[in-house]
């Protein structure tokens, strides 16, 4: 079987200093796999090459066996990736609603003067994305707050409303990049159920996380980056007591 | 912003636009009625204010929903109305043909522009549009042969339209013309709506508060910031079309920074990102100058005073006011 993700040798230089260093990472399909590793160590680099925010410098990377080395963002998300941000990231001034809605709406329709006409077709895929906008806000527990501005928002809210849109599409792979950072002990676990509950119902999962406790609990595998190299990789067990990943987290 | 999702709008909301409408369309028999001595002015007015709404309007596609503070309008009015007058003039193509040519060339040029301009970011873009924009209106200025130069393009005629059954349609009075601004404004302003609200909105809206987050949501952000200001370049290329036949002159000095300062006045003062706002500045800061004209010594002053005062006092501009409070806004 194609692996549903194929990251194949690639490297990340920032003026001389390299940042992703000929990683090899592979996902299949209906996998919870983590990305973990110190700061400064390559992870939100590493996505960003993948996902075409940045432009990777040697090496490949596959989606369900197709090159999407380099290309643009846009492009490589249309081909069923979703993925969140590090930093907290909404659309401010558009509704909670519309937040989810943009991120369904690209993928179903790309003539624009069907959009300006608004044809009955397009008038049914939004009602349907309405009612699949609203109850992804259920699931996350911001109903309530369907009309209010995003930015209007707490953090936590904002970090669940991101989540909630990179769901909208149905993406085949989710990338997350830690989404337990800087919240509440509550939401952490919150979190935590949600991206068990992506993984039991089959989604493939690809996480980042700083957060060890949450790594641990919830993936099957693990991958460990330090200054930019892959230097472990396997089940949470096994991690735990590698004496690299010790040595890299905890200095020798 | 008001926002349609579908859903029948609100009665009053439609019901308050057809009075506008209606009272828009009947301004100049009721300036006749009030104020018979002073009709040809006011109309004169009015139809400034009708040209200049619509261009406002072009203007923000590209500052209000797309947050591209674009400093390059006037070189695509400019465009507009140079081809309407030389085509008119030493070609002599009919009025329609030549509003068409003008608002395809100005959408060309912008295309043209936007592509390396679109490289630039933020204010490198503010300041590349500006340049820009110095550049066109110096090139009206010196290219003599086909512009004329500071002599000025003259005797542009007034359009006449032809109807259905080979009759022609001279629009020579001041209220036919005004119809015709007012006729353009209702096009630009529905395609404004269009393109601003329903899924084509949301992206560019999305572009606009979140550029990567944008393309996470599979959305190209480039060719929305190119939708707009091709459209938005393409539509004040018509308004400078039609300026130039109104007038019936058109010089170089129409296309400088000072009209992109009106446009950002009428646009930012007036409620930016919003057809109502931008109406309501549109008709504020181009009547409001006029009307000062009473107090000849102190009109500068006074709208000077008035423009601080409603930066201060509003600065999310008129627009705001006009918005009911916050606790009803649930339904929109």
């Amino acid at each position: 079987m194609t692996p549903l993700l194929e990251i194949r040798g690639l490297v990340k230089r920032f003026l001389g200093v390299t940042a992703v260093e000929a990683v090899d990472l592979t996902v299949e399909p209906g996998e919870l796999v983590s990305l973990i590793g110190p700061n400064g160590s390559g992870k939100t680099t590493l996505f960003n090459c993948v996902t075409g925010y940045l432009a990777a410098d040697g090496g490949r990377v596959l989606f369900r066996g197709r090159d999407v080395t380099n290309a643009a963002p846009h492009r490589i998300m249309r081909q069923g990736l979703g993925r969140t941000f590090q930093q907290v990231s909404v659309f401010g001034r558009l509704t909670a609603l519309e937040n989810l809605l943009v991120f369904l709406q690209q993928h179903q329709e790309e003539n624009l003067l069907a959009r300006l006409l608004r044809t009955p077709r397009l008038r049914r895929l939004e009602g349907q994305a309405v009612e699949r906008a609203r109850s992804l806000l259920d699931l996350v527990g911001l109903a309530a707050k369907a009309d209010a501005p995003a930015g209007s928002l707490s953090y936590g809210q904002r970090k669940l409303l991101a989540f909630a849109a990179a769901l909208m599409p149905d993406p085949d792979l989710l990338l997350l990049d830690e989404p337990a950072a800087a919240v509440s002990p509550t939401m952490i676990n919150q979190m935590k159920d949600h991206i068990l509950a992506l993984h039991r119902q089959g989604k493939t999962v690809l996480l980042v996380e700083h957060n060890m406790d949450v790594v641990m609990d919830i993936s099957r595998r693990i991958v460990v980056l330090d200054h930019g190299q892959k230097i472990a990789e396997g089940p949470p067990d096994a991690i735990r007591r590698d004496p690299k990943v010790i040595e890299a987290y905890f200095g020798r | 912003m008001p926002e349609n999702r579908g859903a029948p709008r609100a009665p009053h909301l439609s019901s308050a636009w057809l009075a506008l409408g209606v009272l828009a369309v009947a301004a100049p028999w009721l300036v006749a009625s009030v104020a018979p001595a002073q009709q040809r002015y006011v109309v004169h007015v009015l139809i400034f204010t009708a040209l200049f709404a619509a261009l406002a309007l072009s203007y923000d596609l590209v500052v209000g929903h797309v947050g591209s503070l674009s400093l390059a309008h006037p070189a695509f009015f400019g465009v507009g109305a140079y081809t309407a007058a030389i085509l008119s003039t030493r070609a002599g193509w009919p009025f329609v043909a030549d509003l068409l040519a003008g608002v395809l060339l100005a959408g060309v040029v912008a295309t043209l522009a936007g592509v390396p301009l679109f490289r630039l970011v933020e204010h490198t873009f503010a300041v590349g549009t500006l340049a820009f924009a110095v550049v066109a209106w110096i090139v009206a200025t010196n290219w003599v042969e086909v512009t004329r130069g500071p002599l000025c393009i003259t005797g542009i005629p007034k359009p006449s339209l032809g109807l259905p059954g080979g009759s022609r349609l001279a629009i020579t009075t001041l209220p036919a013309y005004y119809w015709l601004a007012l006729g353009a404004l209702a096009v630009v302003a529905l395609l404004y709506h269009a393109m601003t609200t329903f899924r084509l909105g949301r992206a560019l809206h999305a572009v606009r508060d979140n550029e990567p987050l944008a393309a996470a949501a599979g959305i190209d952000p480039l060719k929305y910031r190119m939708l707009a200001f091709v459209v938005g370049g393409a539509l004040a290329g018509g308004i400078g079309a039609l300026y130039a036949h109104y007038l019936s002159v058109f010089c170089p000095e129409e296309m400088t920074v000072a009209l992109t300062v009106n446009l950002l006045v009428i646009v930012f003062l007036g409620g930016v990102g919003s057809l109502r706002g931008v109406l309501v500045g549109a008709l504020l800061f181009t009547a409001l100058p006029e009307v000062l004209r009473l107090a000849p010594t102190w009109r500068l002053v006074i709208y000077g005073g008035l423009l601080l005062v409603i930066v201060i006092r509003s600065p999310e501009g008129i627009e705001s006011l006009l918005r009911r409070p916050a606790g009803a806004r649930g339904g929109r």
